[in-house]
């Protein structure tokens, strides 16, 4: 087990909460470490190199908890607002629950001390929810301005909302737009009426069209279109038709996602996966594979399981997810990820106003400096997003970072699936490997480092099965 | 019962849990557990003021008996009641069942290991003549408790090599059972005088009419002769151990010849070393001694030599007709062999008769679920056989489960017991494969093997099989008459031959059958219950091979034979359990990556086939944003499950589809 040994990869670091450093260069920060993290297992067996420290975030996500009410699949950390909340702006501006929050959650930016005072700007803010859309753009304005001040924001950076139909006018979305938001994320889900009743939607499919048609008026030039598959009673010409619908409203992306039964929702209480009304296994994955077709054929790019986009609209904040990059986090439940350390927030308010009280009292930084990485761990976040992602692991890097051994215990339990198709391997030069060539480098070591440039899952059958495929490989990793 | 109190705090006081598993081989009883647990915690501290003076009793004022009974006609419950009435444990409000401490007793609430205590009574009730009690003779009797289950007749066949008679307990509303029937005879062809008793008479169902009636149709047991009891109430316990010193005869051994001496039962204590329960038979034993073993010719000094009253109580010395315990410095009870005879180190003497080596009926392998747990497996098999001889235990390896173990036991719930408390006490997760019984199969070239593990049997041998032999059994059922018919379907389907067909009276109807052990291997007595609502009772006893008509049946994943799965089974019911067989897998086995075949089959001769389609889907497409720990969480719970696999081939099999494979009979 290759543990992160504090002297021997100077990575945990903190700053002395009052201090700042004028300078901090990578040599710097390294003389000033926090007493390094000794683990029991120091001994390292395997050549496995110091892991890179970690560059500061440049990128945020703020959670804006409101929705008028809870859509019976969400498990998320929400605040309902109840159908007593009037979608008129005017009114907004007024709901004390929404400002209060808004002032706790930039308390909390305050708070936080900066990974590095020097550190790059922001590239990426999303706000997610929730339904950011509810909450009054001089309220967004105030978050962003807060954010830019702490850390400063990039000129050209990706400032994302989630924005549901109905909840915003012509005149919002113009503001939000004049406040910097440059990419919306729209919450269609389905362009069937008893499609959106059944989820328990607060919108119906009217509201869906004029919101689309609000987004072509501002000239959104970055927009997404959120659709759900496997919704109970979804019959495949529904999902075709959403398809065709979401292809004509032409947005720049597509995030496709497909239904979790989770505990604890409605449709958790209602409804077994794979059985009626949800459709079987088998037409859960020929949902699947229709919206990879289709939107294939209209010119989006697969890059990731459940996101689709026209060529260079990749969505650079959960890009940075899926690079295992470092992120902030602001607001109720929200995670973020630095120094290699996640941490989540209390997902119930009372609980996160404490946790933001403590945060200025010094008390708590949400960085847990003390917990020490595992190099391996990091892998298998490393292994499990990537493989996410139609780039797929690099494989040059990955063993850079962690070492010949356990990438090539990835080989070794990947060549079945190599040779059904579900996992692809491709030299430098982007050609396929066959699954001979792939056998006889996965077992002959030494040459596969040199051979494998990427490994990443086939689109669509390697993406179905991805849980599988990646819990196969972190039964190897971490047996 | 303040002494069991005491005994059962101490006992969890004492950290060594490894004391109270290695009591026993496989589930001590109430009474069981009571005693030898005594003995380990008060032997040390047992320094009586008079130490009891054994001289004074020779054969004449010995008395050596058993309880035998169907399991819960109140065996122990009796044995407390003599135990308290004697002074030798004190009366006290303990709860019955008080010490079944393990988790397989309270379960099961059975008894399965034979124990033994000394009393001593002074019989005043019976001799009215004797005007000066002070003058009536103090008897030393023994009293062994026996387990009540058919896989134990082997352990009750052990006691009565001790006694000279036996009381015969019977439930009064229950009557006789199938166990009733053979502990009778048991003790019927030990020679044992045997006290009838009818036992529970407070019930308000009792009818100790109607028993003394099947006692007397069935055993020819005189009703005059039968006492009434309530082991509850007390009520006719003054009667029993009277009865006890004027029926059953003195051990017959000689006084002045040289030391012979029985060994009944040994067990290991973590203090003392082996401790061996003996009976003298002739001459006498002293602390000192050098005793010698007919069996293995080893010799061993007495090093301590006393009487279970109920603790080990050191008496120094241990005369003709006496039971009692040696301690010898033999290292492992598998030094002591049971049935074995001791005698003094070069004298020279005939060995008694020993008892039959406990055989064992059915084979299974024992894998650990995850192969990496090989050696913690090994470790608490060792532990839990270490005072059980009766568990025979060889290493074998499997292509499909690696390395493990082949064991095999007296019977189906020894078998049980015997997983249950490995997994319980000892937390080892085990897979076993189905259970088998020893068959033997005769080559064309005259060559003849015993198979204990079907993986053994070439599945396409290349010289034929000319004949093969299965072990059977002789079963008793007693059911109530209403169940006749279906109980006959269930033997004939079972492949048995009817020997006996009689009626105990108007309600209750006796069988006897002959069945190949393999067919009630798996589930005849639970099937065999449900027929009649619980009301069947069972017991048999091994008889010789009977010529079969027997394959060997293997089960093919993906066209690869699983050895761990094969099993030999007759001919006529192939067809049936392949297919039980392919099914039960095709249920348990969760679709995986790709389209898995499951087949059973004879040779190259397929009889069942079955696909699981390939997984379709299993992804993870929701907006989780930053929660990666959450995603991770779940493909790491998905691991997990993996890891509780057994990975044969290319193909996980979860280990509920290997216990599920134990269940098939091929019969349903
Ligand atoms: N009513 C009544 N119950 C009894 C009597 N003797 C034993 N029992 C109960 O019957 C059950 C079985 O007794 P136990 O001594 O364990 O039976 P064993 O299996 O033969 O050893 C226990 O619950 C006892 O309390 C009795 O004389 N009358
Ligand atoms: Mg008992």
């Amino acid at each position: 087990m290759a543990m992160l040994k504090g002297n021997l990869s100077p990575f945990l670091f903190a700053i002395p909460t009052k201090s700042r450093i004028p300078t901090a260069s990578l040599t710097t920060s390294t003389a000033l470490l926090h007493q390094p993290t000794v683990c029991e297992n120091a001994s390292m067996t395997t050549t496995v190199p110091p892991l890179p420290i970690p560059s500061p975030p440049t990128s945020v996500y703020v959670h804006l908890p409101f929705c008028r009410k809870r859509c019976h699949y969400c498990d998320f950390p929400i605040i309902a607002l109840g159908s007593s909340h009037n979608q008129l702006p005017e009114h907004d501006n007024n709901d004390p629950r929404i400002s209060n929050y808004i002032h706790v959650i930039r308390r909390e930016i305050e708070a936080t001390k900066p990974r590095s005072p020097t550190g790059p700007p922001l590239k990426t803010v999303f706000f997610g929810g929730g339904t950011p859309s509810l909450v009054p753009p001089p309220m967004v304005w105030s978050v962003l301005e807060t954010l830019r001040s702490k850390f400063g924001l990039c000129p050209d950076a990706e400032i994302s909302i989630e924005m549901d139909p109905g909840t915003f006018d012509e005149r919002k979305l113009r503001e939000l737009k004049e406040l910097g938001v440059n990419r919306v994320s729209l919450g269609v889900q389905a362009f069937q009426e008893e499609l959106l009743r059944a989820c328990g939607r607060a919108h119906g499919v009217n509201e869906v069209l004029e919101a689309i048609d609000i987004v072509g008026r501002c000239e959104i030039g970055n927009w997404s279109m959120d659709l759900i598959s496997s919704l109970p009673h979804q019959t495949p010409e529904m999902w075709e038709e959403s398809l065709r619908l979401a292809v004509g409203a032409q947005p720049t992306h597509v995030s496709v996602y497909d239904l979790q039964v989770e505990q604890g929702t409605k449709f958790g209480q209602w409804y077994k996966p794979g059985e009626f009304p949800l459709p079987s296994e088998t037409q859960s994955a020929k949902f699947y594979k229709m919206a990879s077709e289709m939107l294939s054929k209209a010119g989006f790019n697969h890059y990731e399981i459940s996101s689709y986009c026209k060529n260079g609209y990749e969505c650079k904040h959960n890009l940075s997810y899926w690079l295992n990059k470092s992120f902030y986090g602001f607001g109720l439940g929200s995670a973020s990820y630095m120094s290699g350390v996640r941490f989540s927030r209390p997902k119930k308010l009372k609980e996160y106003m404490g946790y933001v009280q403590s945060l200025e009292d010094g008390l708590a930084d949400g960085q847990h400096h003390d917990k020490h990485v595992d190099a391996k761990d990091m892998a298998m976040d490393v292994v499990m997003l990537s493989l996410r992602m139609a780039r797929g692991l690099d494989v040059k890097e990955f063993t850079r970072t962690f070492g010949k051994s356990l990438a090539f215990s990835l080989y070794g339990v990947f060549k079945p699936y190599v040779e059904s198709g579900h996992v692809i391997a491709l030299d430098e030069k982007g050609r396929l490997l066959t699954a001979n060539e792939f056998n006889s480098l996965a077992s002959n070591g030494c040459e596969v480092d040199d051979m494998v440039a990427f490994i990443r899952l086939s689109d669509p059958d390697g993406f179905l099965l991805s849980n599988e495929l990646i819990a196969t490989a972190f039964s190897v990793m971490s047996p | 019962m303040g002494y069991l109190r005491r005994a059962s705090k101490s006992f969890i006081k004492s950290r060594n849990l490894s004391i109270l598993s290695a009591f026993s081989a496989y589930g001590p009883s109430t009474f069981d557990i009571r005693s030898r647990f005594a003995y380990c915690t008060h032997s040390r501290q047992n320094n009586r003021e008079s130490p009891i003076d054994l001289s004074q009793y020779p054969p004449e004022r010995i008395r050596n008996f058993s309880i035998i009974a169907h399991v819960d006609h109140g065996k122990s419950t009796l044995a407390d009641r003599l135990l308290e009435l004697t002074g030798t444990i004190k009366r006290g409000h303990g709860q019955p069942q008080y010490l079944d401490k393990l988790q397989v007793e309270r379960e099961r609430g059975i008894t399965v290991k034979a124990q033994t205590a000394t009393m001593f009574y002074r019989n005043t009730f019976s001799s009215p003549n004797v005007k000066d009690t002070e003058e009536s003779p103090t008897f030393l009797l023994n009293l062994i408790d026996t387990p009540g289950h058919v896989d134990f007749s082997y352990e009750v066949s052990r006691s009565l090599a001790a006694c000279q008679g036996a009381l015969l307990v019977v439930d009064a509303a229950q009557g006789v059972q199938a166990q009733t029937v053979a502990n009778f005879y048991l003790a019927f062809e030990s020679n044992l005088t045997i006290i009838p008793i009818i036992n529970k008479i407070d019930q308000p169902t009792a009818d100790p009419d109607r028993v003394k009636a099947q006692l007397k149709s069935m055993f020819d047991l005189d009703p005059n002769d039968t006492l009434l009891t309530s082991a509850k109430t007390g009520q006719g316990l003054e009667y029993v151990l009277p009865a006890v010193i004027e029926r059953i005869p003195s051990p017959p051994g000689k006084f002045d010849s040289s030391l012979r001496m029985l060994l009944l039962d040994s067990y290991y204590d973590e203090y003392k070393g082996v401790i061996c329960h003996v009976a003298v038979v002739d001459g006498a034993l002293r602390k000192g001694d050098k005793i010698a073993s007919a069996a293995t010719n080893q010799v061993y000094d007495v090093l301590d030599v006393g009487i279970m009253h109920p603790e080990l109580t050191p008496t120094g010395v241990l005369f003709t007709g006496q039971v009692g315990y040696v301690v010898s410095g033999m290292r492992s009870t598998k030094e002591a062999r049971v049935g074995d005879t001791l005698y003094h180190a070069k004298s020279v003497v005939e060995p008694l008769l020993g008892f039959k080596p406990a055989k064992h009926m059915v084979f299974s392998g024992l894998y650990p679920a995850d192969g990496s747990d090989f050696d913690a497996l090994n470790h608490a098999i060792e532990r839990l056989t270490c005072n059980d001889a009766s568990v025979s235990v060889t290493k074998e390896s499997s292509t499909a489960l690696g390395l493990g173990f082949r064991c095999g036991f007296l019977g189906l719930l020894h078998m049980d017991v015997f997983h249950q408390r490995l997994e319980q006490e000892y937390g080892a997760c085990v897979i076993s494969t189905i259970p088998t019984v020893p068959y033997i199969f005769e080559y064309s070239d005259g060559s003849k093997v015993k198979v204990q593990n079907p993986a053994a049997l070439a599945s396409n041998p290349g010289k034929s099989v000319t004949k093969c032999w299965e072990p059977s059994v002789i079963a008793t059922i007693i059911i109530p008459s209403e169940y006749v018919g279906p109980i006959i379907t269930l033997c004939s389907e079972r492949r048995g031959e009817q020997l006996e067909y009689s009626f105990i009276d108007s309600q209750r109807a006796f069988m006897k059958y002959r069945l190949p052990l393999r067919e009630i291997v798996v589930d005849f007595y639970n099937e065999l219950k449900s027929i009649t609502s619980g009301y069947a009772s069972f017991d048999y006893e091994d008889a010789e091979y009977q010529i079969s008509d027997l394959v060997k049946l293997d089960i093919l994943l993906n066209g690869q034979p699983v050895d761990a799965m094969a099993t030999i089974v007759h001919k006529l019911k192939a067809q049936r359990i392949g297919r039980e067989l392919v099914d039960k897998l095709k249920k348990f086995i969760d679709r995986q990556m790709f389209e898995i075949t499951i087949q059973a089959a004879i040779g190259s001769k397929v009889i069942a086939r079955e696909t699981i389609s390939a997984m379709r889907k299993n992804v993870l497409a929701k907006c989780y944003g930053g929660d990666v720990s959450r995603k991770r969480k779940l493909l790491e719970k998905q691991k997990e499950g993996k890891k509780r696999m057994k990975r044969v081939g290319s193909v996980d099999i979860p280990q509920e589809a290997f216990h599920e494979l134990l269940k098939v009979s091929g019969n349903k």
